[in-house]
């Protein structure tokens, strides 16, 4: 099979398979958001949803349009190691729940950037919102690329038109929807999202000769011996524990989403949100799981059955797959569901965006504000933020993973050490959260190959892209500046007497459910001088040759 | 002080092994090891089922803890509060 335009030959199948699912989407999104009466609703649902909902409603707002087309193209690519990349994304919910989520809710806050607001005061929040507002944009960038790979499949359009019109119809749904709508809406895509995505896989198994189809996710062990006879290199590792320790900064960037911690805050209860991420836990390893599946079957594809992908096409290979092996309408179906994917997590993008807008930064500096124009403001701003990941997807980088994970690494360094510190280490003063996030993100953004190509640290061009080799310099930088410009400002009176020291203390108290106030509780110089020794460490051997 | 010893260390616990269960291929990267598990390279399989089922049971086992340290700060709320009104009533007689 040579080089070739992937497309459905039956355009109607695809769009009759989206229409269906928008007109779900869109009935479900009206009934809940009849619901939505205040500007609380409308971002947390006021906080009323149970916990298989909401851990179906975290999986899919996880679940981007990455696992879809992302994933397996980058499993094209790099192979096993990307595969041994993506495993510790499912830490995500997880580590927020057990290290800040339920202090949050505990505490009311809307945003992490909310805490950040009550912690470190209004210059930091509004510094932590812009860098969130940065991340929300990069991170839908990625969704928008994939909506207009798929749009460009189903009509055979070009790219552009694709994106203008999918973006625009997408941006319209969540406008209008609310969060209430996203988080039951969350919880159909999910169930979508699973079977479009596993149903044709196992098919496709079927197809290639693997006889586990009817549980890809784990029951392809019979083709590994054809693999490994077409491809001996594809299971090795190829790296150095080096960049495996990277990946951990992957993990804390998750840590720092906004629109991922924000569905912590819609749980009825804490107990409700630590059973959300039991759920969470199970079904996001579930398609986890049939996503290195379908990578592993798009590579023995392509090297044992001629199917031939160009590098243009990579993010495309789970379409082109079902394309070669499934019916069209079964093609048509994995669309909609691609679709759902990245409908659910852009919704959750945009409202973190709406929010961060309205709630961090204009309700901040003018809080006078009706309640009416801030539900106004927060509308404007989702679909401001659509509009500027559809512009800015007109140029796409080579991966749609690529803006994804850089986005996880800009939320690793400016925002989620300002949390994990804030919450657990009454030092920390807004002099180190703003010292940390700005010189942080600064530092991350200079070494990253999107502004200055020459200055990186590897010069690996999709190690670098992803911000692995940056957030492990720039995320232990920022730890390191939080911590010791906090102890030193603390200890200066001129400075330590702008401090609002007694409530934040209390506030930490607070939120980890204390009604008393002990000096020794969450006060620990020992713990934070290992933490700036450790972090020193990793961040030295960052800046050493990567040998790549 | 108890409740507090308990909720920090229950937490850099987990969240070690959170990291570690996530992470085998970190370990597998420092120290290979050869040989299949279930018709897949141990070095593959391993990674994937750790990253699906151990992380699933620590999280029934981190959301049973955090209930317990959220019972347990109560618990000591409460006994602060007895001791509170102790204090006051021995200051007023």
């Amino acid at each position: 099979m040579g080089e070739e335009a992937w497309q459905l030959s039956n355009p109607l199948l695809g769009i009759a398979a989206i229409v269906v699912t928008f007109l779900l989407f869109y009935v479900v999104g009206y009934i809940s958001n009849r619901k939505s009466t205040s500007v609380t609703d409308l971002y947390v649902a006021g906080a009323s949803i149970g916990p298989l909902t909401n851990g179906l409603a975290m999986a899919a707002t996880y679940m981007s349009l990455a696992t879809f087309l992302g994933i397996t193209a980058l499993i094209l690519q790099l192979q096993v190691p990307f595969i041994m990349l993506w495993i510790q994304l499912i830490l995500s919910i997880p580590l927020i729940t057990i290290i800040y989520g339920t202090s949050l809710r505990r505490m009311g806050a809307f945003s992490p950037t909310h805490f950040i607001r009550e912690r470190y005061g209004l210059s930091a929040s509004i510094i932590a919102a812009l860098f969130m507002i940065l991340v929300s944009i990069m991170y839908s960038l990625g969704q928008m690329i994939g909506i207009a790979l798929a749009f460009e499949t189903v009509l055979g359009i070009p790219y552009l038109t694709g994106l203008i019109a999918g973006g625009l119809i997408i941006v319209g749904y969540i406008t209008i929807g609310g969060m209430a709508g996203a988080s039951n809406n969350a919880a159909i895509q999910m169930v979508i999202i699973a079977l479009m995505f596993i149903v044709p896989l196992g098919a496709i198994m079927k197809a290639v000769g693997g006889s586990g189809w009817f549980f890809p996710p784990l029951l392809y062990a019979d083709m590994v011996p054809a693999m490994l006879e077409a491809m001996p290199n594809f299971f090795d590792y190829q790296f150095s524990p080096k960049w495996y320790v990277s990946l951990i900064g992957l993990t804390i960037g998750s840590l720092g989403l906004p629109h991922l911690a924000m569905r912590i805050y819609t749980a009825s209860s804490l107990k409700s949100a630590r059973s959300a991420m039991v759920w969470f836990a199970f079904i996001i390893g579930l398609v986890f799981s049939a996503t290195y599946a379908m990578g592993f079957v798009g590579v023995y594809a392509t090297e044992t059955q001629g199917v031939a992908i160009s590098p243009g096409d990579a993010d495309k290979l789970t379409l082109i797959l079902n394309l070669v092996y499934n019916p069209e309408w079964v093609t048509a179906l994995v669309i909609a569901g691609a679709i759902s994917a990245g409908l659910s997590t852009l919704s959750g993008n945009l409202l973190a965006i709406g929010a961060l807008l309205s709630q961090d930064i204009v309700t901040t500096l003018k809080p006078g504000l009706k309640q009416k124009t801030k539900m106004k403001l927060g509308y404007a701003a989702i679909f401001a933020g659509g509009i500027i990941s559809i512009l800015l997807a007109i140029n796409p980088p080579a991966f749609l993973v690529v803006s994804i994970l850089w986005a996880f690494g800009l939320a690793g360094v400016t925002n989620a050490p300002l949390i994990i510190v804030g919450v657990w280490w009454k030092e920390a003063n807004k002099f180190g959260a703003i010292a940390a996030s700005v010189i942080g993100g600064a530092v991350y953004i200079i070494v990253s190959p999107f502004v200055f190509p020459n200055i990186v640290l590897t010069g690996h061009s999709v190690t670098d892209g992803m911000g692995l080799s940056g957030a492990m310099l720039a995320i232990p930088l920022s730890f390191i500046l939080l911590i010791i410009v906090s102890y030193i400002t603390n200890r200066i009176p001129q400075l330590s007497a702008k401090l609002t020291t007694k409530e934040d203390h209390a506030l930490i108290e607070r939120i980890h459910g204390w009604k008393d106030i002990h000096p020794k509780r969450y006060n620990s110089t020992a713990g934070a001088a290992i933490t700036v020794i450790f972090f020193a460490v990793i961040a030295i051997w960052a800046i050493m040759p990567w040998n790549m | 002080m108890k409740a507090y010893k308990f909720e920090v260390r229950i937490t850099i616990l987990l969240t070690v092994l959170f990291l570690l269960a996530g992470n085998v291929a970190l370990i597998f990267s420092i120290f290979p090891v050869e040989g299949y598990l279930f018709g897949f390279p141990i070095m593959y399989i391993v990674p994937i089922l750790s990253g699906w089922f151990g992380i699933f049971i620590l999280t029934i086992v981190a959301s049973r803890l955090g209930n317990r340290i959220d019972e347990e700060i109560e618990k000591e709320n409460k006994h602060q509060k007895t001791l509170g009104k102790e204090k006051n009533s021995e200051e007023g007689a």
